[in-house]
């Protein structure tokens, strides 16, 4: 072993330490410069990833006029960077998550399947809820997607249900030779009632193909094994962009109470598919830019509950009202209320984490929906002792709400959701969908003070608005359902009862004004879509307005309404025009549809179970589980190799912690010149010689930015973590923790607050061109509401120090490039104040104003927080 | 319901449906076509104060519809709008009098400005 001459000593003696220090870092470790540089190379294609995804989040927004060129381009650019990152991330992490490549490679197939036009992906024709997952969104329908995310995601009470898939769909077409007749019949055509009455008694009359009918048959068995012989079912439509951007509310038939069998269900089934080419279906279809045969229909099979009370629930009265929760009920099955049929009670609940109970307006309930002996519905007089008496005791609304609220949590934004209750008092999930609201902006100019008119006042706050706006027309009376072919152009509609016919006419007329009608009904759905201003349950709008007569509607966000006789110019002059709703673009649509698998994130936090590879759903998830996985794969890196060269040398240490005067442990991996030489296990703010982190840190300690009587609390917030980051020996130990990578010139920081996250990464060196801040912040836990005020007071902050800002739902992300060292330190400390001054936000961000108010005072640097 | 009728030109139909949603909401009328061919055939037949124009398509192009329309109607402004910008092009565009011209993808409130600046442009000539 002993040299034998010089040359060949150094080479030896290296070979020989290499061979030691393997040996004590368990033969693994690689060097940590190669690692930095690894973690470096992710880091660099996911931040190309998150820049490409900014953009095309700005362009598809609807403000640009774009084409598929700009998709298809921005997308390529967006899978490469999104390969480089998953295979630098592999290399990195010594290839520990093969399943993110096999994440990739399925979301990368949907989008590809979305930008061809491409069929289902997939071939298979039934699926049971339990088994449909993420990616079968498409292929299953909107209707039944959400119902297994109801059941299989959020635990809910969801009746056995089974799908019916679009590729089943296809397959019937094809079987019945109906495919070729659907082309040939073609857009132009669409609209001609004899060729749609002939497609539907096409499809009445198919019969399905042997492997669909084997399927079928093999679905019904199984449910009825599980729900016993006599169960029944409801089959509905679930088409495949159905509770997407557009609802389709009431517009395909839904039939209830069929035997379980395969001869039952399958007739329910081309019902189903025929009501695709019903007239008024058809209107709806090109009203928003579909061609026949665009719209695939996959169908919804769900065992029925014996419904004693059904309705639906909004989880927002209105876009200004988004704290009060809208709660209808109806003494039997669930038309009674979404088909308008009865005069349903409605419940009106404040949100919160006790719900309270505002409102009970109890309906004259005359009528009422029941299961008939055989198949179908039965519409009969409500029993006289139930008509009068509410359908919910407070207890049962309450408790409705806390659950609609958990559902409206789920998806981070309003909801419209169908449920039922049973003999028992047991609640069942039949349906959620996206609420459209008006947009805010609209919502705020319809509710400023209207000018005065000289105009004899016709009705005055009758009924409940269910589309605010203001509009004029003559008012055209609709005594029954056919003579909705009569209706001219531009009219105000008048009628009795609501109803999802009206949708033929809805985007022709100007205003809908009925007598009778829930805000929850479908009709009011559609016409939200359409922003068809809406008021219905007036009590006599048909009696005090007259056919011919020319009137002025105006219904306010604030739930009034006013019907002025005769023309207000001045008042419709001021009316600010809405912005255009490009969703009404169906190539507009399938183009931004990709970004449902790009941009949201529903990974967020790194320390529940669900916090892995495999549940990654979109591009965002994926980038956000890189991150907190590279971080962790560079702190065990330096935790092996510093524990290895402990053993051999002694003294060297790779991750300390720092000491520092923060109610915040925080663990530094230095890679070079971000520490003192003589710096300890432990590091001082002193010994700390990175330049942006000490900037970040001085931000973070800043006097009056922490306040007193928060730190005992965060204290114990972060005790766990404390307890946690000092078992390093774990594998996962540092995951969702405070770790800042550093060197002299570069900090990569990634902070835990509670609930939020974020991540800091900064170079700061003496040439400009080479500096960049880069942050991005995820909060959780608290409201939608406050979430998205403390964005709000973030982004006002953030824009003050010239970052570039975009925000995606919960997720902030904030840029900075090409400025000199102090500025970038200057605006550290500036980050740094705000990353704990918004952890300390809560109840203090109740309104905009609050936000924005806020925002000023921590611009002047006063960082008190009062209530 | 607006004395100002604005054309369209994409072969591409979500452009054609977005400029249309955009620019009916400002009170135009609009009309919007997929190709240079039809969209020349309905210039002969109709004023239209504005028409906005995808430079690159089959048949006639962009360059084509401009030559067109200004020689029928001086007065027509012409937006051009192109996912394949080059300088000569612009030059040339410009050499035939080209109101404006966008880069794809278009701001739209850019659009809608230029537009305006274009029918603030006629409706002062014609007071004059």
């Amino acid at each position: 072993m002993a040299p034998s001459s010089s040359p060949t000593l150094l080479p030896r003696l290296f070979r020989r330490l290499r061979s030691l220090w393997r040996s004590a870092t368990g033969g693994r470790a690689v060097e940590l410069p190669v690692l930095f540089a690894r973690f470096q190379a992710v880091l660099a294609a996911k931040n190309r990833a998150l820049e490409i995804i900014t953009d095309m989040g700005e362009k598809l927004g609807g403000d640009y006029l774009f084409d598929i060129n700009y998709t298809q381009g921005a997308y390529a650019l967006l899978f490469e960077a999104m390969e480089d990152a998953v295979s630098a991330f592999s290399r990195l992490t010594d290839n520990r998550y093969p399943e993110l490549a096999e994440v990739l490679a399925r979301i990368d197939g949907l989008i590809r399947r979305m930008l061809t036009s491409a069929g289902p992906g997939s071939n298979k024709l039934v699926l049971f809820h339990d088994d449909i997952t993420w990616d079968l969104a498409g292929e299953v329908g909107g209707k039944n997607y959400q119902l297994a995310v109801l059941h299989n995601e959020l635990k809910l009470r969801v009746p056995p249900a089974f799908a019916i898939s679009t590729a089943a769909f296809d397959e019937y077409l094809q079987h019945n030779g109906l495919t070729g007749q659907l082309a040939e019949m073609g857009d132009e055509t669409a609209g001609g009632e004899a060729a749609l009455a002939a497609m539907r008694r096409a499809v009445l009359a198919g019969s399905l193909p042997p492997d669909f009918a084997k399927a079928l048959a093999a679905a019904v068995r199984k449910m009825r094994s599980r729900c016993g012989r006599h169960c029944r079912l409801a089959v509905r439509s679930s088409a495949d962009e159905e509770d997407g951007f557009f609802s389709f509310a009431g517009q395909f038939e839904s039939i209830l109470n069929v035997d379980c069998t395969e001869s039952a269900v399958a007739a329910a089934y081309r019902r189903v598919v025929a009501s695709l080419f019903q007239p008024d279906a058809v209107a709806y279809q090109r009203h928003l830019g579909y061609g026949l045969g665009r719209v695939k229909m996959a169908v919804a099979c769900v065992a029925m509950i014996e419904a004693e009370v059904s309705g639906v629930v909004y989880t927002a009265a209105a876009a200004n009202e988004r704290d009060t929760m809208l709660i209808s009920a109806a003494w039997g099955l669930g038309p009674g209320v979404v088909d308008g049929l009865t005069d349903a009670d409605l419940y009106t609940v404040r949100k919160g984490e006790n719900p309270q109970l505002l409102s009970v307006r109890v309906g004259r309930k005359e009528l009422m929906v029941v299961r008939s002996e055989d198949e179908g519905t039965a519409t009969v007089a409500t029993p006289v002792e139930l008509r009068s008496k509410s359908c919910l005791t407070e207890s049962q609304v309450l408790e409705l709400a806390r659950r609609a609220m958990t559902i409206e949590a789920f998806y981070k934004g309003p909801q419209d959701i169908e449920w039922a209750m049973d003999g028992q008092g047991r609640c069942y999930f039949l349906q959620t969908r996206g609420l459209r609201l008006g947009e805010e902006e609209d919502a705020a100019s319809a509710a400023a003070p209207l000018p005065p008119e000289d105009l004899p006042v016709l009705m005055r706050n009758r009924g409940s608005v269910v589309q605010h706006g203001a509009t004029a027309g003559r008012v055209f009376i609709l005594q029954h359902v056919d003579d909705l072919d009569r209706v001219p152009r531009g009219s105000i509609l008048v009628a009795r009862h609501d109803s999802p016919h009206f949708v033929r006419v809805i985007p022709f007329v100007n205003a809908i004004i009925t007598d009778l009608g829930t805000p929850t009904s479908h009709m009011a759905s559609i016409c939200r879509e359409f922003a068809i201003p809406t008021v219905v349950n007036t009590g006599d709008a048909t009696t005090v307005l007259t056919a011919g007569q020319e009137v002025t509607l105006v219904a306010d966000s604030g739930g009034d309404c006013t019907v002025l006789q005769g023309v207000a110019h001045e008042l419709l002059r001021r009316q600010r025009r809405g912005a255009a709703n490009m969703r009404q673009v169906y190539e507009y649509r399938r183009q931004k549809y990709i970004m449902r698998y790009i941009a949201p994130l529903n990974l967020v936090n790194p320390l529940e179970e669900e916090f892995t590879a495999q549940r990654c759903r979109t591009f965002n998830d994926m980038i956000r589980f890189m991150h907190e996985m590279s971080v962790q794969a560079l702190v065990e890196g330096a935790v092996r190799q510093g524990n290895g060269l402990l053993k051999f040398f002694g003294r060297q240490r790779a991750v300390r912690r720092l000491k520092i005067d923060l109610p915040l442990k925080m663990l530094l991996v230095d890679l070079g010149g971000g520490v003192a030489k003589e710096a300890g296990a432990e590091v001082t703010f002193d010994e700390l010689t990175s330049v942006p982190l000490r900037a970040v840190l001085q931000g973070m300690m800043h006097p009056g930015v922490w306040h007193e009587e928060g730190v005992a609390l965060r204290g114990r917030d972060l005790m766990a973590s404390m307890t946690r980051a000092a078992d390093l020996g774990n594998a996962g130990a540092t995951a969702g923790y405070n770790v800042a990578v550093v060197s002299r010139e570069y900090v990569n920081l990634s902070l835990r607050f509670g609930y939020h996250f974020s991540m800091l990464d900064c170079y700061c060196g003496d040439q400009p061109r080479n500096n960049h801040i880069f942050f991005r912040f995820v909060g959780g836990a608290a409201s939608i509401t406050s979430r998205s005020l403390r964005l709000r007071l973030m982004a006002t902050v953030l824009a003050e120090y010239d970052y570039v800002l975009k925000i995606t739902g919960d997720l902030l992300v904030a840029r900075l490039s090409n400025i000199g060292s102090d500025e970038v330190c200057r605006i550290l400390n500036q980050t740094g104040r705000l990353s704990v001054y918004v952890k300390q936000l809560d109840a203090q961000l109740d309104s905009e104003e609050s936000a924005d108010r806020l925002a000023r005072e921590f611009l002047r640097g006063n960082y008190t927080i009062q209530p | 319901m607006s004395q100002f009728s604005i054309m369209v030109i994409d072969d591409e139909k979500i452009v054609g449906s977005m400029a249309r949603l955009s620019l009916e909401k400002e009170g135009y009328d609009v009309e919007t076509f997929l190709d240079g061919e039809s969209a020349l055939k309905r210039i002969k037949e109709k004023f239209f104060h504005v028409v906005i124009t995808d430079f690159k398509m089959k048949g006639v192009d962009g360059l084509e519809v401009l030559r067109t329309v200004k020689r029928l109607y001086p007065e027509t402004a012409v937006i051009m709008i192109t996912a394949f910008a080059n300088l000569d092009v612009a030059i040339e565009a410009l050499r035939d009098d080209v109101h404006d011209f966008f880069p794809k993808p278009v701001k739209i409130k850019e659009l809608k400005a230029s537009v305006e600046r274009a029918l603030k442009k006629f409706k002062e000539s014609h007071e004059s």
